[in-house]
C-alpha cells in the first residue's frame, strides 16, 4: 500500500515560528493604525469645533449688527420722518421694496 | 491490565469533572456574585475615557434665504486650575492668572489665597472661559501648580435672542449637563452627545457591536436642530416688545409671528427676557416660556373665533342682523359694549368692526351651549403639540356649566383663559380657511451622518368651513381698513385682517379689576392668502386703556417690516387698465 508522505522544505517548527512572527507584526501594526486613526480623529474633531467656535463669534457679530440696525433711532441721527407716504399701484413683485 | 486501564480512565474523568466543577464555581462567582463589578470593569476597559470635553449639537435659526445662523453652539477656550500641593508661589500665580483672566476669575485675591492654602486638595478650578490667546499666554508661563486646560461650553451667539424658546443647558438635578428649558430640553436626545465614539477599543467594537457597525443607532439619533425662527424678524419683534413694555410699564409683553398655513413659527418672544450666556444672573421666573406655559383671558380677539364658529354652524350668515341695546342682563350679570353705546339693528360685520360685547353674546346664544362648547373644546380643549416643554392646558371649565352668562362672556374672551400659542393657532384657523395647524419651531434635524431629516407636522384638522373663515376674514379686513387707528392704518396695496382685544385683569377673588387690563392684538396678511399672522399682547400696561393705542403702532411696524423684508407682492390696488404704450 502506497502512503503519500510530503516533506516540507523547512522544519515545521520554523514555519510555526514564522507565522507567529508575522501575526505579531500584523497585530502591532493594526494597533498602531488604530491609535493613529483615533488620534487623527480627535485632532480633526477638535479642529472642527474650534472652527465652529470661530464661526459662532462671527455669527454673534452679525446678530449684534442686526440688533444695532433695528434699534437705531433714525430721528436721533438727524433723519426726519416722511411727511406723507404714497403707495404706487403696481403688479410688480417688488413694488414695496 | 483492563482493570488498571479502567481505573486510570476513571481517575482522568474524576479530574476532568473536578476541574469542570471548579470552573463552574468560579464562573458562578464571576458572573453571578461579582457580575456587576466585572461588567463595570470591562466597560471601563472597552471605552476608556475620552477627552472629557463638553460636546453638544447646535440649534440654528434659518434666515429667509435659507442660511443657517447658530442660535446655540459651542465655544472653546481654556480653564485654569491650581494644585495647592505643588503651587509654590500663590501670590505670583494670582497675579499671572488675573492678568489674563480678570473677568472670568472665580475668586478675588483673598479667596484665591484661601483656595491655594487648601493643601489637602490637588485640583481647584479658578477661572473659566479664557480665550485661546489668553490660555496660551498663561500656559507659556509654565507656572508650577497652575494647569491650563482646554474646555468647551454652551454659547448663544444671539445672547437674549429667542432665549426663552431656545432654552438653556445646565446640570439641573443630575451631574450631567443637559437641556433644561426650551428647545434645548425638547430636543435634548438629539443634541446630547455620548462622547464615547473616538476611543473605543477597535477589536472590542468590531466583535461585540457588529450590528452597530452596520446600522448605527447613535448616528440616526444625534444631530443638529434647524428651527424656523428668522433672526432678523425675531430681533424686530423683540425690539417692539421691549418698546411696548417700557413705554407702558407693563408686567410683561409677548408676541408670535407664524405662517398660518403650516404652523411654522417665524418669531416668538416675551419681554423681559434673559441672556443664556449669563446664567449666573438669571431670574429663574424668566426661564419659563409664557407663550406656552401661562394662560390669559385674551378679551375681544376671541370674537372672530365666536363668529367663525357660528357662521360655520350655519346659525347666522354675514347678512344676519340683531338689535344691539348697548347692555344686556344675563343670569343677573350685566354685559355691556365697551362704550355702553346701543347700535340698534346692525349686521354681523359691525360686531367685529366695532368690537361689540353684546353682539358677541347674541351670537353665542344663537350658537347654543352645546355647539359653543363643541367648537371651543375642539379648538382649545387640547394642547397644541408645539415642540416646547411644559405646555399647559387652557382653562375652559366655565363652558361645562349650565349658566348662559359663562358662554356669553367666553364669546368675547372673558371667563376662559388660553395660552398665547393656543390663541394664535385658533386665529390662524380663521386665516387659513378653517384648518387647525400644529404650531412648531423646528423644521428639520441635521443628523451627524450628514442626512437632513425634515420633520412632518401633519396636515391639521378642519374646525371651520372655508366659507365661515372667509366671511370672518372679510369682517376683520374691514376693521383694519376702516376702524384701526381711525382708518389711517389701511395699506392701499395690501389687505390686512386685524382685531384688537382689551380684557380686564382678574383679581385673586375671582372678580375683575376696573383699571387694570390685558391688551392683545392680531393681524394676518394678505387677508385672503396670508403669509403671516402676528399676535401681540401686553400684560397690565399703565396709563393706557385700549390695545388699539398700546399695541397698534408695533403691530403696524411689524406688518410693514414683514411686507418689505419678504417682498410680499401687493394683493390689491393694481392698475385695472394697463396703460397703452
Amino acid at each position: 500500500m502506497y502512503r503519500f508522505h510530503y516533506r516540507l522544505p523547512f522544519p515545521f517548527v520554523s514555519l510555526c515560528l514564522g507565522s507567529i512572527a508575522v501575526l505579531a507584526v500584523a497585530y502591532i501594526g493594526l494597533i498602531a493604525v488604530v491609535m493613529s486613526y483615533a488620534a487623527s480623529t480627535v485632532e480633526f474633531a477638535q479642529s472642527v469645533r474650534n472652527d465652529e467656535a470661530s464661526v459662532a463669534s462671527l455669527e454673534s457679530r452679525y446678530l449684534a449688527a442686526v440688533a444695532s440696525i433695528t434699534n437705531t433711532d433714525y430721528t436721533a441721527e438727524g433723519y426726519a420722518k416722511p411727511v406723507a407716504e404714497a403707495f404706487v399701484p403696481s403688479a410688480s413683485m417688488t413694488a414695496l421694496r | 491490565m483492563r482493570a488498571q486501564f479502567r481505573t486510570r480512565i476513571r481517575l482522568v474523568l474524576a479530574c476532568i469533572v473536578f476541574v469542570a466543577l471548579l470552573i463552574l464555581t468560579r464562573l458562578y462567582f464571576i458572573q453571578i456574585v461579582h457580575g456587576q463589578e466585572y461588567s463595570q470593569k470591562a466597560d471601563s476597559q472597552f471605552a476608556s475615557g475620552g477627552s472629557g470635553l463638553f460636546d453638544r449639537g447646535s440649534i440654528y435659526f434659518t434666515r429667509k434665504d435659507g442660511t443657517l445662523i447658530s442660535a446655540a453652539t459651542l465655544a472653546s477656550g481654556f480653564l485654569v486650575a491650581i494644585n495647592p500641593q505643588t503651587l509654590a508661589d500663590p501670590e505670583a500665580a494670582y497675579m499671572a492668572i488675573d492678568a489674563v483672566a480678570s473677568t472670568t476669575l472665580a475668586f478675588d485675591h483673598a479667596g484665591f489665597l484661601a483656595a491655594a492654602a487648601k493643601k489637602s486638595q490637588v485640583y481647584i478650578e479658578v477661572a473659566h472661559h479664557l480665550s485661546d490667546a489668553a490660555g496660551q499666554t498663561l500656559a507659556a508661563e509654565n507656572i508650577p501648580g497652575v494647569e491650563v486646560l482646554r474646555e468647551r461650553w454652551r454659547y448663544y451667539p444671539g445672547g437674549s435672542l429667542a432665549a426663552q424658546s431656545i432654552g438653556i443647558v445646565s446640570y439641573g438635578s443630575g451631574d450631567v449637563l443637559s437641556g433644561q428649558t426650551g428647545l434645548e430640553a425638547t430636543y435634548d436626545e438629539t443634541l446630547s452627545r455620548s462622547g464615547n465614539s473616538l476611543y473605543k477599543n477597535f477589536f472590542a467594537e468590531l466583535f461585540s457591536n457588529v450590528g452597530n457597525l452596520l446600522v448605527n443607532a447613535q448616528d440616526a439619533r444625534e444631530g443638529d436642530v434647524v428651527t424656523t425662527i428668522e433672526p432678523e424678524v425675531e430681533t424686530r419683534l423683540e425690539t417692539d416688545l421691549a418698546k411696548i413694555t417700557t413705554t407702558y410699564s407693563s408686567q410683561s409683553s409677548g408676541g408670535i409671528i407664524m405662517d398660518p398655513s403650516t404652523g411654522a413659527i417665524i418669531a416668538l418672544a416675551t419681554y423681559p427676557t434673559f441672556d443664556g450666556n449669563d446664567l449666573q444672573n438669571i431670574d429663574p421666573q424668566r426661564l419659563s416660556n409664557q407663550l406656552v406655559e401661562h394662560v390669559y383671558e385674551f378679551g375681544s380677539i376671541m370674537k372672530p373665533i365666536t363668529m367663525a364658529s357660528a357662521l360655520s354652524a350655519g346659525v347666522i350668515t354675514p347678512q344676519t342682523t340683531y338689535n344691539d341695546t348697548g347692555c344686556i342682563i344675563v343670569d343677573k350679570a350685566r354685559i355691556c359694549n365697551w362704550n355702553y353705546k346701543p347700535y340698534g339693528v346692525i349686521p354681523m360685520q359691525t360686531i367685529i368692526e366695532q368690537s361689540l360685547n353684546v353682539g358677541a353674546s347674541w351670537v353665542a346664544e344663537q350658537l347654543g351651549q352645546t355647539q359653543f362648547r363643541a367648537y371651543f373644546t375642539k379648538i382649545f380643549g387640547q394642547k397644541t403639540g408645539i415642540d416646547l416643554p411644559n405646555e399647559t392646558d387652557a382653562l375652559i371649565g366655565n363652558l361645562f356649566k349650565p349658566q348662559q352668562v359663562y358662554y356669553d362672556t367666553a364669546a368675547f374672551g372673558e371667563g376662559i383663559a388660553v395660552t398665547p400659542i393656543q390663541m394664535i393657532r385658533a386665529l390662524a384657523a380663521v386665516a387659513n380657511g378653517g384648518i387647525l395647524v400644529e404650531p412648531h419651531l423646528v423644521s428639520a434635524i441635521r443628523l451627524d451622518s450628514g442626512i437632513v431629516r425634515p420633520l412632518d407636522w401633519g396636515e391639521g384638522t378642519r374646525v371651520f368651513s372655508g366659507t365661515a373663515a372667509r366671511d370672518t376674514t372679510v369682517m376683520m379686513d374691514a376693521l383694519f381698513d376702516h376702524t384701526l387707528d381711525g382708518g389711517k392704518a389701511m395699506i392701499p396695496t395690501m389687505s390686512v385682517a386685524a382685531k384688537t382685544g382689551t380684557a380686564q385683569l382678574p383679581t385673586p377673588t375671582g372678580t375683575y379689576y376696573t383699571n387694570r387690563f390685558f391688551h392683545s392684538e392680531v393681524a394676518f396678511f394678505p387677508s385672503f392668502n396670508p403669509r403671516f399672522i402676528i399676535l401681540l399682547y401686553t400684560n397690565d400696561p399703565k396709563g393706557v386703556e385700549y390695545a388699539s393705542k398700546s399695541l397698534t403702532p408695533s403691530l403696524l411696524d411689524l406688518t410693514h417690516f414683514l411686507i418689505d423684508y419678504y417682498a410680499i407682492p401687493p394683493d390689491r390696488g393694481f392698475a385695472t387698465v394697463t396703460p397703452s404704450v
